[in-house]
């Protein structure tokens, strides 16, 4: 089976499908630490979709789908940003609405594309064997931006995720990392259409994250935890699919479902805070 | 002893959509002084700190350090004002240890690309010693306990060097014996470092012992300013709150009985 998955990886298609596989686990896991820490799942989803109904009305209207999809997304990341400052209103409520008529823009596109809806059905759950080179380096410059923009204001984003408001008031330049961020959001998430689809890279914006959280405190371990997880869900996936014949995009979140399910069953944090809660109730009963 | 106005707020109003949050404060304050700002809920207490720490847009004119300011304002500016906000909820999973939080406070101060050297270690080493939390520096900071992480934040506040330190209730919701552990620290480093100092509180009988001077606020309006003892008299303080208060006096302080 070895011998076989190494013929396999002779064939450009599948060379190409394999580094887009390492590239899109880097890029969304690195995202999803602050998807996680940030408590900004909204966010992502919202931001996802933008991608997805913009890349559908590139198709429409005969532009670069990747583009379209950037373009929305900023537009989004225009109103979204703005709208977590304001502290008089619930940024919920706006949240679901821009899902919402995100989602409807996207399938009245698709309604109205007249020639075959291939392509749109990929936007949604990718197609990992049909990647072009410029895909390739479009993915490639993204994740290398991410990953620069988390070695370079480490301390600054540690700040930022502990508390936005402390930070901005102590002279962290807060908006200007949570507009890198939200910038970057849209970068990754639409340049990921191509790979993991609109619908499917939501289960890599959480889920690394989310298995980090059950096993590390410390931050620098989080951000490696969760892009080898990511990474690894995505690898394992293709994997699975080529063996079983199943297709790439669902084999990869269920992979990383299943990842997640283990650091859960297994977390040490969860099990020394129950611990801890079991002594704590001890000591308040002895006093 | 300095006696120069660090800040100085003239008709400072905040509307938001749920209505007027200040209405016209006007308000010096002196280096080194101890500044209780006191007021029922919904007063403008908060919105107040906000205001001076650049997080509320505001109309009015504000100088800090002799300087107008706007809510948008320098690194520099920030930097020279630490906020103590409330006890904050925080996830126990959340990845910063005591340590790295304390730390946060020196990150505005030392700008882009460049990391806490030997000094700012020593300095948040120093702080946490102060506040009793050395051997807790290495805990994650959501499995402290809620006075453990007050005590964090003033460690925090006070790495950053700031010229004002704005407390926004530090002392609510913990124990008693908690609470009056971090107003001794409170007044410890009010001996200590040359601080200006605006403390909001609701709760009369939990003031350290600095605060002389107290500024009464109610729906958003400055109604009192002066000697904290003048500033606690039943007559003054029902009005206020609107419930009837009566205040006693033991070792030269005043203090309220809720009845």
């Amino acid at each position: 089976m070895a011998e076989h998955l190494l013929e396999a990886l002779t064939y450009p298609p599948i060379q190409r499908a394999a580094i887009a596989c390492v590239l899109c686990g880097a890029s969304c896991s690195l995202l999803s630490v602050f998807v996680v820490l940030m408590k900004m799942p909204l966010i992502g989803v919202s931001m996802s979709h933008a991608a997805f109904a913009g890349a559908v009305l590139g198709l429409l209207f005969d532009f670069n789908p990747f583009l379209s999809g950037f373009i929305l997304c900023l537009l989004v990341a225009g109103v979204l940003g703005p709208l977590s400052d304001r502290t008089d209103m619930s940024p919920e409520n706006m949240l679901g609405i821009m899902f919402s008529f995100l989602m409807g823009l996207a399938f009245l596109g698709m309604g109205i594309l007249t020639r075959t809806k291939a392509g749109a059905l990929n936007l949604m759950w990718g197609s990992l064997l049909s990647l072009s080179g410029s895909d390739i380096w479009i993915l490639t410059i993204i994740t290398s931006l991410l990953v620069l923009f988390v070695f370079l204001f480490f301390k600054e984003i540690r700040s930022v995720m502990f508390n936005r408001r402390l930070a901005a008031a102590s002279g962290v330049p807060e908006r200007m990392i949570y507009y890198a961020l939200l910038f970057l959001t849209g970068a990754v998430v639409s340049s990921n259409l191509a790979t993991v689809g609109g619908l499917l890279i939501f289960a890599l914006l959480v889920q690394p994250g989310a298995t980090a959280l059950q096993l590390t405190y410390n931050l620098e371990h989080f951000f490696l935890i969760s892009a080898a997880s990511g990474i690894g869900a995505c690898v394992s996936g293709l994997v699975v699919s080529y063996i079983f014949d199943l297709p790439s995009g669902a084999s990869v979140v269920l992979m990383a479902t299943t990842i997640f399910a283990v650091a859960y069953t297994f977390s040490p944090k969860r099990r020394s805070a129950i611990l801890k809660g079991r002594n704590k109730f001890y000591e308040n009963d002895a006093r | 002893m300095y006696h120069e106005s660090i800040i100085e707020l003239n008709g400072i109003s905040v509307r938001k959509a749920k209505g007027l949050l200040l209405g016209g404060i006007s308000l010096n304050v002196s280096r080194n002084e101890f500044v209780g700002i006191i007021g029922p809920n919904g007063a403008g207490k908060t919105t107040l700190l906000n205001v001076i720490a650049g997080l509320e847009r505001f109309e009015g004119t504000l100088g800090l350090f002799g300087r107008r300011e706007s809510w948008r304002r320098s690194r520099d500016t920030r930097v020279r004002i630490g906020y103590v906000p409330q006890l904050f909820q925080i996830d126990p999973a959340f990845p910063i240890l005591a340590s790295e939080a304390v730390m946060t406070g020196a990150i505005g101060r030392l700008g882009l690309f460049r990391s806490p050297g030997r000094q700012e270690k020593e300095d948040a080493m120093r702080l946490m010693d102060m506040m009793r939390l050395t051997h807790l520096a290495e805990r994650p900071l959501g499995l402290l306990s809620g006075g453990e992480r007050q005590k964090v934040s003033l460690a925090r506040a006070i790495l950053q060097q700031p010229d004002i330190l704005l407390m926004d209730e530090p002392t609510a919701n913990l124990d008693i014996a908690v609470q009056k552990e971090v107003l001794n620290l409170i007044d410890e480093i009010h001996k200590q470092e040359a601080l200006t100092f605006l403390f909001v509180t609701h709760d009369f009988n939990m003031l350290p012992s600095a605060m002389r001077r107290a500024v009464l606020l109610d729906h958003g309006k400055k109604v009192f300013d002066g000697d904290i003892n003048t500033a606690l008299s039943g007559d003054r303080l029902s009005r206020l709150f609107r419930y009837p208060l009566e205040t006693f006096e033991r070792n030269g302080r005043r203090f309220v009985s809720y009845g």
